[in-house]
């Protein structure tokens, strides 16, 4: 019985990434990827007007602005010049358009309601075109690959003013049914509940913390500030003294330093370096600047002939 | 039971709304010491001496001032002879122009943020594209959106009036390169802004009454609903994570995930600026810059990476309700949607809204809003010697 079940959750999990692969958009663990051919990108379309700061992955429900957004999951893509393009779509396939159907358009112009000439964006990159009617589109993303010459693509046929949900939510409930009975069956579920309990984690995060502490100790980093305590919004210097843990003071290091606020995803406003080695074990470090309250870490990285460390240094403004 | 049930439901009732009453008509707690250390960093009191701008070797000269203040409100620096920095820095709007995107020849790619105490900040623009008063106050002459004017224009102008010509050699000489002569000028509109400071608001007075332990004196300034929205706004609303110190901002760039601009794609904001500042001839450790580069510590030390996509400079909060509309692009009409937007804290559309949903109620937000308020005040600079 529970081979059975395997079987047809397999089954289900191959129908589910051919039904929800409209060519080169996917989703991904609740993320909406756009692959072009090996290139990855996180795909996201807003109708702001429309829809607030909704996202949506591909059909969008109204003709109204409509903004593409691609950030990239692979570094290349930031230097390869990028190119948009929206047609409507002719070529009588629907979802199941593919790069060849595309190709096989004779007037690819005049079926073209929106394009983008190609352009490098090194951070992110977004077009914004408004939808005049409702209808059926198709999305082509090019790349070109500055060494080769050679094109990638992605096309993504999507709909606009789409209006109904049809038998999807039905599938998907039927999905999470039987997702729910295998997990029961062969005690995932349970194993689930326990594993997501607070204390299990919070016993599971101090296990893993318990290395880190233990390799931090190889050098002891201690630090100083000639210009009175550090305060927010103000540049200053620190003085770091580096030992070993029997006290011998590391000479010759090669340290660098990087920091952030844990809370709130975002690392130091400037880029600290130490601009000075002064001998026995100090070195002068300039340019830290904090500039929220709260709570930061400074990660001080030292490569020298006793060895490597990192150690974190915790600091409450 | 019925009875039971519905005698009991009412009783409930009573004293959850009792509970409420009490919790909302009770006057504000009084300040703990930490809060009084927080209300005295914003006060203006604390607002310390205004550095030197080694950059700029005119920066504090009373004539270059006076030059400046002349340069900044004269529109014959246009082409269509109409826009001055006034145009859209208003001093009775604070230094702004109450339009989402300043318009003078044409219609400017952002908000007009304020002039009002800029010379605190290492960085100019919303995206902190220029490190300094004089190279910022160059770029507006020669955008084609704002005085599209050119720098030859603008020297020919200065040259050929008496009374500015007088002032420029008495400060810098005799007539220069091109670039070292554009500079010059802005130095001396950079001496002029240095002057525009905040002035005391009703905030600033409460302070004093509460670092005198003045509890009457506190009373007749601010409400209880002042008070309150005082206390959340450095407390539970986290707004003095970026809106700290006496000008209420930290000066740095920060994604708070705002609307796009209708039929533009979102703004990249300092990620951008951060490149061109880097590169740009009149930057701290450029040829024009009377700074050597050990002064140009911003400079040398400043970052980028894609926490900076989507990132504004947090603006001062001094004066702000007569700083409408609001955000990069104006998006924000009034400080309710302001306060609304932050409280939900909505997902970027590009990059990553650092802001976290604050779940507050509208009673709150409008306690906020009434300390907002409170800020008002008028901006103060250098008038008309003679």
């Amino acid at each position: 019985m529970i081979g059975r079940g395997v079987v047809f959750l397999f089954l289900l999990l191959v129908l589910q990434s051919q039904v929800f692969a409209h060519g080169g958009v996917v989703e991904e663990d609740d993320i909406c990827v756009i692959k072009v051919n090996y290139l990855r990108a996180h795909f996201k379309i807003y109708q702001p007007r429309a829809s607030g700061h909704k996202q949506f992955c591909e059909d969008l429900p109204a003709a109204a602005e409509s903004l593409f957004v691609m950030e990239f999951m692979h570094d290349a893509l930031q230097t390869m010049p990028i190119d948009f393009r929206i047609i409507r779509d002719i070529t009588g396939k629907g979802r199941f358009a593919r790069m060849d159907d595309v190709e096989a358009i004779d007037d690819l112009d005049a079926a073209t309601v929106f394009y983008q000439a190609a352009a490098l964006e090194p951070d992110v990159y977004s077009v914004v075109h408004t939808f005049e009617d409702e209808g059926d589109f198709i999305g082509i993303v090019s790349a070109t690959n500055p060494a080769s010459g050679e094109v990638y693509a992605a096309v993504f046929p999507f709909e606009v003013g789409f209006t109904g949900w049809g038998y999807w939510p039905l599938f998907i409930g039927l999905l999470i049914l039987i997702q729910i009975q295998y997990f029961a069956m062969s005690g995932r579920l349970k194993r689930w509940f326990v594993k997501a309990s607070p204390t299990v984690l919070m016993l599971g995060a101090l296990l893993l913390q318990l290395p880190q502490v233990a390799y931090a100790g190889e050098f002891i980093v201690t630090y100083t500030t000639p210009d009175g305590p550090p305060e927010i919004n103000r540049m200053h210097s620190w003085i770091l003294y580096v030992e070993s843990e029997s006290g011998e003071p590391i000479e010759g290091a090669d340290i660098e330093v990087d920091g952030g606020m844990p809370a709130h995803d975002h690392g130091l406003p400037t880029r600290p370096r130490v601009t000075e080695d002064l001998g026995d074990g100090y070195y002068r470090l300039d340019g830290v600047r904090f500039h929220m309250s709260g709570y930061w870490e400074m990660v001080v990285t030292i490569r020298s002939d006793a060895g490597e460390d990192t150690v974190v240094i915790p600091l409450t403004l | 039971m019925t009875t039971r049930t519905l005698i009991s439901f009412v009783a409930l009732l009573a004293v959850a709304s009792a509970a409420w009453w009490w919790a909302h008509s009770r006057p504000p707690e009084a300040w703990s010491d930490d809060e009084v250390a927080v209300l005295e960093s914003l006060w203006l009191e604390s607002l310390p001496e205004l550095p030197p701008d080694p950059g700029n070797a005119v920066a504090d000269d009373p004539l270059a001032v006076e030059f400046g203040r002349a340069l900044f409100f004269d529109t014959r620096f246009s082409a269509n002879g109409g826009i001055s920095c006034a145009t859209c820095h208003q001093p009775e709007r604070h230094f702004t122009d109450g339009l989402p995107k300043g318009v003078a020849v044409g219609m400017s790619k952002r908000n007009t943020p304020s002039i009002v105490g800029t010379a605190y900040s290492p960085w100019l623009y919303w995206d902190g594209r220029r490190d300094s008063l004089w190279s910022q106050a160059l770029s507006p002459l020669e955008d084609p959106n704002e005085h599209a004017s050119n720098r030859l224009m603008v020297i020919a102008i200065v040259v050929e009036d008496k009374s500015y010509w007088r002032m420029y050699r008495s400060l810098f000489g005799e007539a220069a390169g091109v670039d070292t002569m554009f500079s010059n000028i802005g130095k001396a509109i950079a001496a002029f802004e240095r002057t525009v400071m905040p002035t005391t608001s009703r905030f600033d007075e409460y302070v004093a009454a509460v670092v005198a332990g003045d509890s009457e004196q506190q009373a007749a300034l601010f409400s209880e609903d002042e008070v309150r929205g005082l206390r959340l706004f450095i407390g539970e609303a986290n707004c003095t994570q970026c809106h700290n110190g006496p000008l209420l901002t930290n000066n740095e760039f920060h994604n708070t995930g705002l609307i796009n601009f209708v039929g533009e794609v979102p703004d990249k904001g300092r990620v951008t600026g951060v490149r061109e500042v880097l590169e740009h001839p009149f930057n701290c450790m450029g040829p024009h810059s009377d700074a050597v580069s050990r002064d140009c510590s911003e400079l040398a030390f400043t970052r980028t990476g894609p926490e900076l996509i989507g990132a504004f400079r947090t603006p001062s909060l001094r004066n702000l309700e007569n700083t409408a509309p609001y955000g990069h692009k104006g998006q924000l009409a009034t400080l309710v949607d302001v306060l609304a937007h932050y409280n939900a804290a909505p997902d970027a559309m590009i990059g990553h809204n650092e802001a976290k949903p604050l779940d507050l109620g509208d009673r709150e937000l409008a306690q906020i809003e009434a300390f907002l308020r409170t800020l008002a005040a008028p901006a103060s600079f250098a008038v008309d010697a003679t």
